[in-house]
């Protein structure tokens, strides 16, 4: 007995302990509206990226303007591609200050965290300060960006569809005297494969790695659930299974021919891919494409490539949010925040700062809109540019075509929209189910994609799976969010 | 003959002697056989490396993984001078705490030795997770982008405390001590003058532990540290794996073929491994200093017997 | 009153030893004792409000038990919760046992400076991470390219495809935690048995005891308390799995999944996209939860037979 009240005792006093560190630790809260070039507020911005050195000494040169033009100074902070997502989630769940974040359907999840309150709702911000923005980026951008009718992060202006398209290494298309006009779909490559596999025997044509998908017949609600309208739905919204449409299963089966023809990679479920691009050793593929991305491609690999669409370009929601800004929830600055994205995504001399460096030691002026990178660049200030604002008013490298831009503007309004745009699911009632279902989805989905295993037998295994993991729920509650927007939407 | 069988005791029999070297030596072999391969991938070609995969006799030797590290020599030269500081650091703090902690928790007429052992391995299991710990780091402690960010939440370990305590407790016996302090000595005094002489084996491997937790430490900094100059070795390497593969396994990314532009900005296979040579090679040769306190540690004992 | 004055009377008695722990325990207060009230967001639907952490964990609204469901839902549930036990058994067992007759082997080669030859090679894979780890596994594995099948056909088998057979995994994995985990364990085995009194050894000596005999007789008695702690610790993770062995050894492979799925690789596949924090604490809870219950029972089995091994 006395022992408890011993350790009773002790625990009291370690608790009173505690709370009186605890005491200590609320958070100051001063709300100064300075912003002006005399008195400019300090913006905090993250993004992802390899770490820059030379970031601090650009980001000096960002502020001298921007402390001048809207009375802000800009601090950058880049985490790497491997560390962001991690990284953010505690920021932004500890309530860290910050002003900017980049946030995508890939890295630090918009949805999610818009949802989940980490971001500032910016419908009315971007009236009052985001003119520039409204002009310039492209309105299904904004459209297919919102949550519930409400703008959380700007999507950068790039480019806007997606359209996969089969890719092919020229060299052996022209080897083997191959007519790539004439593959539309996964079956038509079934001759090309076979005329390469028979030529190169070590060779693998088609490559896949555990991320291969081909075109898929559906908008999905989301890419991590099996679920989608159909993209030549006819205006009923309806979510149907990806696993019971009659093309994917077809192509399921075609892939499982390939492989066992050995045209894909034995280990394709589990590999990723990228040794033989380096190497060469592969004749097609499947890629999203953007204008001019047979010249990226060819250079980014070293030898030629070509491509020929394999579908027609839509306008999805994940591709919206491919890249984005957002400004945080917390930011005491958010009116400034706006400000500078405005400026970011509008002023020509800004973002090419921020994307190229500083002239003279980063770059070379060539010409009005033509610019030649310096090896410092490379070394000390390589950012990833489809993470830092508008493409529109970057300037072009001595490699880039005239119409660059225009044939983006192009590419930008061939495009249908998905008939999901701008409907974001709000999974919060499910959540449950939607964590089984992604432990089924990363057990299946490789090797079904890739061909391994036979579609016949797995295909309804991996349906009574999902059925177990409560796919049916899902889909219920998907459809019956779907009828609302659809309903609203009139 | 009495001799003899005396000496037999003393040590196996050499038929037996000769099969614990084979076992030890074969498990050595294996443990030591892919670090030998982290070695010779580091100094092979990277032609080679995409052409035939991992080879233990590649086709083309090269030093390029290397040039290519030295080249960019500061920030590792500044990442070892991170990693080896707060390795020395850390390791001599969390030796204090830890085994004054431990002793105080051995011994018999400690009243709340029951309370405080608890208290340790409680923290074994239970713990608040990433973002409480992050607050607690950041705002109450301010260690945010300092030095002591990547020393003070490694300084404590529950399991070192329990091993380190069954050391003391089954090592040094009570009347030891007891006679300590009828001479005179305080409780104080009789640790650092009998028991730790006693227990250093004990208190070497953990000091082992605690260096290698140091050493091998990255996830605090990527936590705590944003300022270059402060990350350590570790966690340059780290941070280099993970972004390769968050960037070859993130479909949308590699779908996009943007994954292939981006991965050119990251070091070459060979050059990963080189990283890892580095790192790992001075902390394995700091392994048999160690080694040598064991037996340091044995001769004091057996002096005060 | 008196409860008081005679705590603090206590307190005053133990003042050194207070004195001794008192950095230790302030350092728990922080970095463990003040963090774990966060673990109240396991029970919470937490949202971001504008006033940090502490502010938006109260407005945050209750939901019981909710984020615990999808960790028992499923069929997924039974597999996980299986592999993750049976796993850790195995390798509480194995590593135990290998550990102390690797640290009795060492302790007894007659020639020490191999010995420690032996001892440092051991500790290698130690300092490889688990992807590292994983690169290897695979140049072993592969199917075209890998030795093993290279072998297999050299010397007139079929070639195996690893990574869709599941039936060898069981195995890979043991073998490998073992492989990583021996050189360290063994080191604290080695030195609790060099730290025994070498005057028991005399003794034996004397009243004719043999090699094996003494091993038997005083080495595995003297650390057996060791032994017992150190199982009691490993007991209490038994939930626990070590995420990069069964995530990036079997490269994440899909056919694997009914043998390397574990607690750990499920809730990290389940949550990687949303990356809900009141569900993976929840998870984590869970694991904690039941390691706690299972070291409590041990360690109440093991002070019925002997105080002195018991943890507290």
């Amino acid at each position: 007995m006395a022992k408890t009240k011993k350790m009773l005792l002790m625990s009291i006093s370690l608790v009173m302990m505690a709370s009186l560190f605890l005491a200590g630790c609320g958070s100051k809260n001063e709300a100064s509206q300075e912003g002006t070039p005399e008195k400019p507020v300090e913006l905090i911005w993250q993004t992802i990226g390899t770490p820059q050195k030379d970031v601090d000494k650009v980001m000096a040169k960002v502020s001298e303007y921007t402390k001048e033009k809207i009375g802000v100074t800009v601090k950058m902070k880049m985490y790497d591609w491997g560390d962001y997502n991690q990284k953010m989630q505690v920021v932004s769940a500890s309530g860290e200050p910050y002003d900017i974040a980049f946030t995508s359907s890939w890295a630090f999840d918009y949805v999610n965290n818009a949802r989940k309150g980490a971001f500032y709702d910016l419908t009315e911000l971007l009236d009052q300060h985001g003119q520039g923005i409204k002009d310039t980026v492209h309105p299904s951008f904004l459209e297919g960006a919102k949550i519930d009718g409400k703008l959380y992060a700007i999507p950068v202006n790039k480019e806007l569809p997606a359209q996969k398209v089969f890719r092919y290494n020229k060299d052996l298309v022209d080897k083997y005297n191959l007519d790539i006009d004439s593959v539309k779909t996964l079956e038509d490559l079934e001759p090309l494969l076979a005329a390469v596999k028979k030529g190169e025997p070590n060779l693998y044509p088609l490559s896949a790695g555990k991320d291969f998908r081909f075109t898929l017949p559906l908008d999905l609600v989301n890419e991590n659930m099996p679920l989608g309208v159909r993209l030549d739905d006819n205006g009923d919204l309806k979510i149907v299974n990806l696993l019971e449409q009659p093309e994917v299963l077809k192509n399921f089966e075609t892939m499982h021919k390939f492989y066992k023809a050995g045209y894909v990679k034995q280990d394709a479920a589990t590999a990723t891919s990228g040794d033989e691009m380096k190497t060469g050793a592969w004749l097609t593929d499947l890629a999203h494409t953007q204008p001019f991305a047979d010249a990226l491609w060819s250079e980014s690999n070293g030898y030629p490539v070509v491509s020929r669409p394999a579908e027609d370009p839509y306008v999805y929601n994940w591709s919206v949010t491919g890249s984005m800004m957002a400004i945080s929830a917390n930011s005491k600055y958010p009116e400034k925040a706006m400000e500078f994205l405005n400026l970011l995504n509008t002023d020509k001399y800004l973002r090419n700062l921020v994307n190229n460096g500083i002239e003279g030691d980063h770059y070379k002026r060539l010409g009005e809109d033509r610019i030649e990178y310096l090896p410092a660049k490379q070394e000390n200030y390589d950012m990833p540019s489809f993470t830092l604002g508008n493409f529109f008013i970057l300037d072009k490298l001595p490699s880039d075509p005239d119409n660059k831009w225009e044939e983006f503007q192009k590419f930008n309004d061939s495009a249908k929209n998905a008939p999901l745009l701008g409907f974001n699911f709000n999974g919060d009632k499910v959540k449950t189910e939607m964590a089984s279902i992604q432990n089924v989805r990363e057990e299946f989905y490789p090797s079904l994609f890739t061909g391994t295993v036979d579609p016949a037998v797995y295909v309804p295994k991996a349906l009574e799976k999902f059925k177990q993991a409560g796919l049916d729920k899902v889909q219920a509650e998907m459809q019956a969010q779907i009828d609302e927007w659809k309903a609203s939407k009139k | 003959m009495r001799k003899k069988k005396y000496r037999d005791a003393h040590h196996v029999s050499p038929a037996i002697n000769v099969l614990f070297n084979i076992i030890a030596g074969v498990f050595a072999f294996i443990c030591v056989y892919p670090f030998l391969f982290v070695i010779v991938i580091s100094l092979t070609s990277e032609e080679s490396l995409t052409k035939n995969g991992y080879s233990i006799f590649p086709e083309k030797w090269s030093f390029a993984a290397y040039e290519y590290i030295f080249k960019a020599g500061d920030q590792l030269l500044h990442s070892y001078g991170v990693t080896i500081l707060i390795t020395v650091l850390g390791t001599l703090v969390s030796l204090l705490v830890i085994s004054l902690y431990a002793y105080a928790i051995s011994r018999k007429n400690f009243s709340y030795r029951g309370f405080f052992s608890f208290i340790a391995f409680f923290t074994m299991l239970f713990n608040g997770g990433l973002v409480p710990t992050y607050l607690v780091v950041t705002q109450m402690l301010h260690l945010k982008d300092t030095l002591w960010a990547l020393i003070l939440p490694l300084v404590m370990n529950a399991f070192y405390i329990l091993i380190l305590r069954t050391f003391y407790s089954t090592t040094v016996p009570d009347a030891i001590i007891e006679s300590a302090k009828i001479d005179g000595a305080g409780e104080l005094r009789a640790f650092f003058t009998i028991v730790v002489p006693i227990s250093l084996p004990g208190i070497a491997t953990i000091g082992l532990f605690a260096t290698l937790g140091y050493w091998n430490d990255w996830f605090n900094a990527l936590l705590y540290i944003d300022n270059p100059s402060l990350v350590p070795l570790q966690s340059m390497l780290m941070r280099i794996e993970n972004s390769m593969q968050f960037l070859l396994t993130n479909a949308q990314l590699s779908s996009s073929g943007q994954s292939l532009e981006l991965l050119r900005t990251l070091p070459q296979e060979a050059t990963r491994m080189a990283l890892v040579v580095l790192a790992t090679v001075p902390i394995a040769c700091a392994y048999p200093f160690f080694q040598r306190y064991f037996v340091q540690g044995l001769t004091i004992g057996a002096v005060k017997e | 009153m008196k409860p008081i004055k005679n705590f603090i009377h206590h307190l005053n008695l133990n003042k050194v030893f207070l004195l001794m722990v008192l950095p230790g325990a302030l350092w728990f207060l922080f970095f463990s004792y003040i963090p774990m009230f966060g673990a109240v967001i396991a029970f919470k639907d937490y949202r971001i409000g504008r006033d940090g952490f502490l502010a938006s964990l109260m407005q945050s609204e209750w939901v019981g038990f909710k984020n615990f469901e999808y960790l028992f839902s499923t069929n997924d549930a039974y597999i996980i919760t299986r592999n993750t036990i049976l796993y850790n058994v195995v390798f509480i067992i194995l590593g135990l046992v290998c550990a102390v007759a690797m640290a009795i082997i060492l302790s007894e080669i007659v020639n020490k400076r191999l010995a420690k030859v032996y001892q440092t090679g051991m500790f290698l894979p130690h300092f490889l991470s688990w992807v590292i780890v994983g690169y290897f596994t695979f140049s072993f594995l592969s199917v075209d390219k890998g030795v093993l099948n290279q072998f297999l056909v050299w010397i007139g088998q079929d070639p195996v495809s690893w990574y869709s057979e599941s039936k060898y995994w069981p195995y890979i994995l043991v073998f490998l935690n073992l492989w990583k985990g021996i050189g360290y364990s063994s080191v604290v085995y080695l030195a609790a048995i060099v730290g025994i009194d070498k005057t028991y050894y005399e003794a034996a000596m004397i009243d004719g005891a043999n090699k094996w005999q003494q091993i038997r007789h005083i080495t595995i008695p003297s650390i057996s308390t060791l032994m017992t702690i150190l199982t009691l610790l490993a007991v209490g993770r038994i939930f626990y799995a070590d995420f990069g062995l069964f995530y990036q050894i079997p490269r994440d492979s899909g056919p694997l999944y009914s043998v390397t799925n574990v607690i750990d690789t499920y809730v990290y596949r389940g949550l990687k996209v949303t990356g809900d924090i009141s569900m993976s604490t929840a998870a984590g809870l869970y694991q904690s939860f039941v390691g706690f219950i299972l070291v409590m029972t041990s360690n109440w089995i093991v002070r019925k037979f002997n105080k002195e091994n018991a943890l507290f």
